[in-house]
């Protein structure tokens, strides 16, 4: 090691989302704020952290509450958390109460009782809960500033990791010393998305590492933090080899127009009208797909898989064990779900098996999912890229009324993300609606531009004649 | 220029270490941990200072940051070499700066890097400890 080299070693979080949030954890022997509105998830995320790493009696974790929380209320809601170990309470993890302390002799309390604690318990981690609480036992700010001073210089040099928990709010950032202090700062928020509370967290500093940035949603359950990294584009997809072979649509008269089919590992966008038949060629991607011997995978937001597997075999046929066995459905209900939540289990589906078809139908739904329109472009483009470096054959559904994307500033944003669009329309003639489709753009492909007429029956959807 | 405690390990039969930090909470946690472990210290705020009093009590080793005032850690070191009547001082350079190449060049026995951590430093003082004996040993029978 050069004497240059200093490198930053990592305290893992216990927590997997987070950890691939903060590239592996916290650094060691450093200062983070763990800031968030009262019921946002700051001490459960703090107790998650300590409960993981707490495996040294000769260098316990020690968490101080001050004056927001007594401590038995503290320890009576750690207890029902799956990660809380009463074997290590006592031993590994001690908890103390400072808030008499505080009360009686103001904020020069702490530092003697932190200095006290370095040389009698050795800790590995100091957890304060709530720092916050302890601006109002200041008497000035001078006091507060020289306190924190004092505490962030010890705190400093001895090989300690320190979480500062705290109800701050955003305008706290710019004017509280201790943010200046803060080697690293996680906020967690809730935001109101239609009837339901979205909760996020974002990391605002992580000193000298590099981090994800941005929105990551979140659950708090039983386990702890459900934490759901922000799905960001692959880093090998200005690399990988394109296959280049055809993944064949599966309607009848598609893929000559297409040359032979869509490319292996390219995305499809089919747009349309209510009515057009969308999903009908979702299925028949999909079908397609399992005849080919390929594994399958149905995304779907309006449908339970019983209605899907009946909509399959009627495109399909009654699939056989085998067949069934590589079709995997996955069925949301965008409105109580986020879109978050929905590509990390798309993702999940994908490492549990070799996936070479998938089908999101639809992405208005997806969209309902996203706290905003940015979010679902953002994800919707590194889903594209993701899928293309695993070689996954991908289509895309897309409600769209009036047919015209270039109308529609979001429409035509997702269109530059796909490798194909085909258009489904509703047209009346001579007091006949018929449906017809149109291949908008196939990247790589010499494509059929005409308008053609489209049949569906019981089998789906087929080609039948070149519109006049 | 710190004051010394306890620095007589003639009367106390305990080594003698001293301590060169500007920052007052690392001494007292050196100090308290080093003590704890049965050492005798003293410390000093500067390289001026620590050479002084190095040559005044020769302790057993001297520990020093790099970044200290009037003369730095590294040249403290070569001066603490240099000198016959402090050379057989082991010197450890204990610092924020990952310099331990430098270090080694300036001819410390042994390098850590901050923050501190009480068990590496009590087992890095006790080895320093007991190879210096061993020199000191060697010497004697030569």
């Amino acid at each position: 090691m050069s004497d240059a080299d200093s490198p930053i070693k990592r305290l893992a979080t216990g927590n997997r989302g987070l950890d691939e949030i903060l590239g592996g954890g916290i650094p060691e022997n450093s200062i983070n704020i763990i800031m968030g509105e009262p019921g946002s998830g700051k001490t459960a995320l703090a107790e998650e952290l300590i409960f993981a790493n707490a495996d040294d009696e000769r260098r316990p974790v020690l968490y101080l509450t001050t004056l927001s929380e007594p401590l038995d209320k503290v320890i009576k809601y750690l207890q029902q958390f799956r990660f809380f170990d009463p074997e290590k309470l006592g031993r590994t993890v001690l908890y103390e109460g400072l808030g008499a302390d505080l009360a009686a002799n103001g904020v020069g309390a702490l530092l003697p009782r932190i200095k006290d604690a370095i040389k009698t318990l050795s800790p590995k981690i100091i957890v304060i809960d709530s720092f916050k609480a302890i601006h109002d036992l200041a008497r000035s700010t001078e006091e507060m500033r020289l306190m924190l001073h004092e505490v962030g210089g010890l705190l400093a040099v001895y090989n300690t990791t320190v979480l500062l928990v705290g109800e701050y709010r955003h305008e706290d950032i710019a004017v509280l010393p201790e943010f200046a202090v803060a080697d690293g700062i996680i906020e967690l928020a809730r935001n109101a998305l239609g009837t339901r509370d979205e909760r996020y967290l974002r990391v605002f500093k992580l000193r000298g590492s590099a981090y994800r940035q941005g929105f990551h949603a979140f659950d708090i359950t039983v386990s702890g933090l459900q934490v759901y990294p922000r799905l960001v584009s692959p880093v090998e997809a200005a690399s990988y080899e394109r296959d280049v072979s055809r993944a064949s649509s599966g309607v009848p008269g598609l893929d000559p127009m297409l040359g032979g089919g869509f490319w292996t590992g390219s995305a499809a966008l089919v747009a349309g009208p209510t009515g057009s038949g969308k999903t009908t060629m979702g299925i028949q991607f999909i079908v397609e797909g399992l005849r080919r011997g390929e594994r399958c995978l149905l995304v779907n937001f309006q449908e339970n898989p019983t209605q899907l597997a009946h909509q399959i075999e009627q495109v399909g046929g009654k699939l056989d064990d085998d067949a069934r066995g590589r079709l995997e459905l996955l069925y949301y209900s965008a409105v109580e779900l986020s879109i978050d939540r929905i590509v990390v289990s798309i993702f999940q589906a994908l490492r549990r098996s070799p996936i070479r078809r998938v089908v999101i139908d639809a992405i208005g739904d997806l969209a309902t999912a996203a706290i905003d329109a940015t979010r679902l472009h953002d994800y919707l483009y590194a889903m594209v890229q993701h899928f293309a470096v695993m070689g996954v054959s991908s289509l895309f559904t897309l409600e769209t009324d009036p047919p015209i994307m270039a109308r529609d500033r979001e429409h035509g944003r997702l269109s530059h993300m796909t490798d194909s669009i085909v258009f489904l329309n509703l047209r009346e003639q001579d007091g006949i609606v018929g449906r017809t489709l149109r291949i908008a753009k196939a990247r790589g492909v010499a494509h059929d531009l005409q308008e053609r007429a489209l049949q569906i029956d019981a089998q789906g959807l087929r080609i039948v004649e070149a519109r006049r | 220029m710190g004051t010394m405690t306890q620095p007589d390990s003639g009367a106390t039969g305990r080594a003698i270490i001293l301590v060169v930090d500007r920052d007052p909470h690392i001494r007292e946690l050196e100090a308290h941990f080093l003590q704890q472990a049965g050492f005798s210290v003293g410390f000093a705020q500067d390289g001026d200072g620590a050479l002084e009093e190095a040559r005044k009590i020769v302790p057993d080793i001297l520990i020093t940051e790099i970044l200290v005032p009037t003369l730095d850690g590294l040249a403290l070191c070569r001066r603490i070499k240099a000198d016959p009547r402090t050379r057989d001082t082991a010197v450890l350079v204990f610092s924020i700066l990952a310099a331990a190449g430098r270090a080694r060049e300036a001819g410390a026995d042994a390098f850590l890097l901050k923050p501190l951590a009480e068990h590496t430093l009590v087992d890095t003082v006790r080895q320093l400890l007991e190879a210096r004996t061993a020199r000191i040993r060697r010497a004697q029978h030569e």
